[in-house]
């Protein structure tokens, strides 16, 4: 499928959505995204700052989207920067020191896909310079640094979105949707995790570089699996429960990938609402049989966002002549009970549940949030609503990287509360 | 190569025995809404099912006779 065949399904799909009570009147900004067609008869001006794996993979899409331009790129690592240079086909400026990038006069915008412990003094410069900025997830390395964007963009009026693209995809957007309608009952339990089988590591050209490269594995630059994986689907449970959570607790290790790294190689969070209801969060990095999936769970039903399911505690029964035959079936072929059953399993249902959004995208929301992103800098209308999803999610994720530090239950401090 | 001939009444006999299972099976499915109580929709909606299971009654039906006419096979005079 096609990028302009992704935006005509979102299009034509979440204008029905927005038509619904829930986006019309919580989410005003995809809802404008989604009814106004992106105005492309002015080019946005874009710089990258950070033209790393992250950033290339958003070059990519914009690449693939009429109306914007990259008229800059930046990166201290000269392969990278020279990748940059080249998906650009050459058109764009190269710099080494983002601070001369927005100095730049004829840029609207940048995207920044720096490693962590830059988000903050990289987005908060930006803006100080008139620009308006997508910064990647997670939103900053400390809860401190997460409110002095908060603020910095409260101050300059730019705009500050930061990359959870999930909030543009349509199938959580659906779901979302379908949820506030009351589908699954009031949400008692969120489940999600992150499974990976690989050792998170790129390769070294040299051995000076290895914290430069894989700055992911040293707590100076990173929170690790937390804010690298974890923040994604933290945000996700922020919106549907609408609230964030005010307790964190849990344990973390390194348990399997002893080779210098600091980060933890697995993650098993408790995350709880101010209704009672929880998160429940673990992530790791040596076994991927499960993937990744966030289980919206209420005593009507459960959904699985990532494989796009709804499961009924109550299905609609089995056409007659199936149940008929199933049961001529187990009389013939079943074991005869003796003395009748006194316990049943209670293993998983095995039920198939149907699909949330039938239409298979390709993209995963990223083309749509960066063309979300060109189109709010075209009318100059921030969110202020997506800021704070991404800001609560931040802090719940460096919140829970402390509780496993402290070895205790955290609450959520007064001062970060908005 | 010998020619394979099929007959008329045999053919007949064959087409009256596929009808008979698609009866069984729409009684079958009749059967099956009633006893669980689902919507009578399904007369069309589970149609592949009736036909699959036609098809399935007639398979063990031949192997029936299969069976009864190896048994039979020695008892036969020869012509």
């Amino acid at each position: 499928m096609t990028y302009k065949q992704s935006r005509r399904i979102f299009l034509q799909k979440t204008a029905l959505l927005t038509g619904g009570l829930f986006l019309g009147s919580h989410f005003p900004d995809i809802k404008a995204l989604a009814n106004v067609p992106a105005d492309v008869s002015s080019n946005v001006k874009l710089g990258v700052i950070g033209t790393g794996s992250r950033g290339q993979y958003l070059m990519t899409h914009i690449n693939l989207i009429p109306g914007i331009e990259i008229v800059a790129v930046c990166d201290n690592y000269q392969p990278n920067l020279d990748i940059g240079v080249e998906m650009t086909a050459g058109k764009a400026e190269a710099y080494t020191d983002y601070r001369q990038l927005i100095e730049k006069k004829n840029i609207d915008g940048v995207i920044i896909a720096t490693p962590l412990h830059l988000h903050a003094v990289m987005s908060i410069d930006s803006l100080k310079a008139g620009l308006h900025v997508f910064c990647e997830k997670a939103m900053a390395k400390t809860p401190g640094e997460c409110l002095a964007m908060y603020n910095a963009q409260m101050e300059t009026g730019k705009i500050l979105l930061i990359g959870h693209q999930r909030m543009f995809n349509p199938r959580y957007l659906k779901a979302f949707e379908m949820i506030n309608r009351g589908q699954l009952g009031d949400i008692t339990q969120i489940r999600a995790y992150w499974h990976r089988n690989n050792d998170w590591r790129r390769t070294v050209p040299e051995p000076g570089l290895e914290r430069t490269i894989n700055w992911r594995l040293y707590w100076d630059y990173s929170e690790g699996l937390m804010t690298e994986l974890g923040s994604h689907q933290i945000q996700v449970a922020n919106f549907i429960k609408k609230d964030f959570p005010r307790k964190v607790m849990g344990t973390g290790s390194i348990n399997y990938w002893h080779d210098g790294r600091e980060v933890f190689d697995n993650v098993n969070m408790v995350y709880e609402y101010p209704d009672g209801s929880s998160l429940i969060y673990d992530s790791m990095i040596s076994n991927a049989h499960y993937g990744y999936e966030e289980q919206i769970m209420g005593p009507k039903g459960t959904m699985e966002l990532e494989v796009g399911r709804m499961y009924s505690e109550n299905p609609p029964p089995a056409p007659g002549i199936l149940q008929l035959l199933n049961n001529i079936e187990h009389k013939i072929f079943d074991p005869l009970p003796l003395g009748g059953k006194s316990w049943i399993p209670e293993t998983a249902v095995k039920e198939k549940g149907e699909y949330i959004y039938e239409v298979d995208l390709e993209d995963d929301g990223t083309a749509l949030e960066m063309e979300g992103f060109a189109q709010m800098i075209r009318e100059n209308r921030h969110s202020d609503i997506l800021l704070r999803e991404a800001y609560y999610a931040a802090i719940a994720a460096l919140l829970g990287n402390e509780a496993i530090r402290k070895g205790e239950m955290i609450t959520f401090p007064e001062e970060y509360i908005l | 190569m010998k020619d394979l001939v099929i007959k008329g009444k045999w053919l007949r006999r064959e087409l009256v025995i596929l009808a008979v299972l698609f009866l069984a099976a729409i009684i079958t499915n009749v059967i099956g809404i009633v006893k669980h109580d689902t919507r009578w929709i399904e007369m069309l909606s589970q149609l592949h099912v009736v036909l699959i299971l036609t098809l399935i009654l007639y398979v063990l039906l031949w192997l029936v006779r299969l069976i009864i006419y190896a048994i039979m096979l020695p008892f036969r005079k020869k012509k």
